[in-house]
């Protein structure tokens, strides 16, 4: 946390965005192909899952793609596009229908879908079809001191939470995990303001080997070498800071999804490894 | 000397509208608008309910492209919009009609143009929080058809009676004398020019800085009246010699050439029967009661 970070927080626009609860939903027959050509079938993606949470482990489960939390989106294609490109890692949501209306939760992250932390308590009473409005708030966020750094889609008050540092003019930045270039997959073909990035977990032994199999839901993380300012690519010296927002999956050329929150020069930006930097700790989510 | 209106003879009609959600277009577009210069940039824009942005404040400096102040709303069908966007008049007022934020009152503040088609009211912002998208809010629309007595060639448009009565006009030599807070050249009117003046909006072009200076545009707050020579909005937005008019900043300037802040069009002439007196205080804040 560094007191005198210096941001453009008093020019951004707060502005209200609604997604619904959505349902878990599968093509028909419902398998996907694992990396051996297996048909599987797993729960995961979609709706509220219950029992995993910001903060759990992200691989191990009988699961694919596990979101944690409440998924939220909207039919209407324009305002599902308006929901990925506004909305912020640790914005409030607020509950507007339902049992649990008048509820207020925190957006973990995004997938396919936007992804809210609520309590168990609050889970309980959500029903599939409730809307939840955000209240979207940090997009044209800047740092003053580092014009070379771009951030992406984090709330001003979890940037303020984040431990950070600045060591020779360069931001240093806590992760839990550095990930190797060579195993960033799936969503290198969209732009890099829309949902995430699977690493690809297929090498289970190489997952092992970097200690990534240990990686949890909300970790920091950063990949050195990769440029994701105007989309997602391998370039030399660039450094990308990104969340851990969904869990592991079976299917090749994907695994745990990661979603940048800052991207920049390695003169400029650069990472400290600890433990501690996760979201659940970041943002003092209570489960 | 004090103008009369035809205001006994105006109809007062409920028109209704949906708070409405931002939009952006889906892939394989890419999110990104081009800036004057060419960079692109992601920004909110139109739209939805803007929790920190209120009449008042400055149209400069968000980021943020073309936001509206305050609560944007919309009818879910284009014939049904279209009348919510014509009959709804600057200073009308404007009731929550369901969700948590029901019963409170808002005023009409301005309209948004071609591709949004929105109309844009100022509530508390202590109860923006509690107003939902999708809530439905009730306009009691009255304004069109507003005539001013001894100045029949003049067009009103999108302004209620109320919003005429505070503004502080005068009749002196058979001209109307009008307090605003800035005098726009017509080089300077971008977006917006031969498009309907019924609804929608115009917009500044704030892309010469060095033209922003020599005019004092740099410091145009939302809410603000202000005049525009040698245009007429009689009935399309256009150039011409001469003519006038009359508008309101109603949403904030944004990077994109040619989309400066935008005005809503409030009286137009093709007759120079009109003068702009300047004042600091021509902004609608002062002259209808808000609560902040």
């Amino acid at each position: 946390m560094i007191s005198n970070i210096k941001t453009n927080e008093n020019k951004l626009i707060k502005m209200s965005i609604g997604g619904y609860v959505t349902q878990p939903s599968f093509k028909n027959p419902g398998y996907i192909p694992n990396n051996d050509g297996q048909s599987v079938i797993f729960p995961g993606m979609f709706g509220v899952v219950n029992n995993v949470k910001v903060g759990d482990r992200a691989f191990g489960w009988a699961g694919d793609h596990i979101e944690p939390g409440v998924s939220i989106d909207s039919e209407q294609i324009n305002e599902h596009f308006a929901l990925h490109y506004l909305v912020c890692t640790g914005n409030k949501a607020i509950i507007r229908s339902g049992g649990a209306k008048g509820k207020v939760g925190i957006v973990t992250g995004e997938h396919a879908r936007n992804l809210i932390h609520f309590d168990n308590k609050t889970l309980e009473q959500i029903c599939v079809g409730d809307q939840i409005d955000i209240l979207a708030h940090g997009r044209g966020l800047k740092l003053l001191d580092f014009p070379e750094i771009e951030i992406k889609k984090i709330d001003p008050n979890l940037l303020k939470s984040m431990k950070l540092k600045i060591i020779n003019k360069k931001l240093i930045v806590d992760v839990v995990i550095e990930l190797p270039i060579k195993i960033m997959g799936s969503g290198a073909e969209l732009n890099s303001e829309y949902v995430d990035q699977d690493l690809m977990s297929g090498d289970r032994e190489l997952m092992k080997k970097l200690k990534i199999d240990q990686m949890k839901l909300g970790d920091l993380i950063v990949i050195n070498h990769a440029d994701h300012k105007w989309g997602r690519s391998f370039k030399k010296n660039h450094v990308s800071i990104a969340i851990c927002i969904h869990g592991d999956s079976v299917m090749t050329g994907h695994g745990p999804g990661i979603m940048t929150i800052m991207t920049g020069n390695k003169k400029y930006l650069g990472w400290n490894i600890s433990k501690n930097a996760n979201l659940k700790k970041i943002l003092k989510i209570k489960i | 000397m004090k103008i009369d209106t035809n205001e006994n003879l105006l109809v007062n009609v409920s028109v209704m509208g949906s708070v409405c959600q931002p939009n952006f277009q889906s892939l394989p577009a890419e999110p990104y608008r081009l800036d004057s210069n060419g960079s692109p940039f992601l920004l909110p824009s139109w739209g939805s309910i803007v929790h920190n942005v209120s009449v008042g404040d400055s149209a400069f400096g968000w980021e943020a492209d073309c936001i509206h102040p305050g609560v944007s709303i919309k009818y879910p069908n284009e014939a049904g919009n279209r009348g919510l966007n014509i009959l709804s008049c600057v200073g009308n007022d404007a009731t929550i009609m369901s969700g948590e934020a029901k019963n409170a009152k808002g005023v009409v503040t301005g309209k948004s143009g071609r591709f949004s088609e929105q109309v844009i009211l100022h509530f508390p912002k202590k109860i923006r929080e509690k107003i939902s998208i999708n809530d439905k809010i009730l306009i009691k629309s009255i304004g069109v058809g507003l005539k001013i007595k001894n100045f029949e060639d003049v067009f009103c448009k999108s302004l209620s009676p109320k919003l005429f009565n505070q503004m502080k006009i005068q009749n002196k030599n058979n001209k109307m004398v009008i307090p605003v807070t800035h005098i726009i050249p017509e080089h300077l009117i971008g977006a917006g020019s031969g498009l309907t003046s019924e609804s929608g909006s115009l917009h500044i072009q704030t892309t010469d800085s060095s033209e922003m200076k020599k005019y004092k545009l740099n410091n145009l707050k939302l809410g603000n009246i202000i005049y525009i020579e040698n245009y007429d909005s009689s009935y399309q937005h256009g150039f011409l010699r001469n003519a006038w008019a009359i508008g309101i900043i109603g949403q904030t300037n944004g990077p994109r050439a040619g989309y400066g802040p935008g005005i809503t069009i409030l009286m137009s002439s093709k007759k120079n029967n009109a003068k702009p007196k300047l004042d600091s205080r021509a902004n609608i804040v002062n002259y209808i009661k808000f609560i902040k």
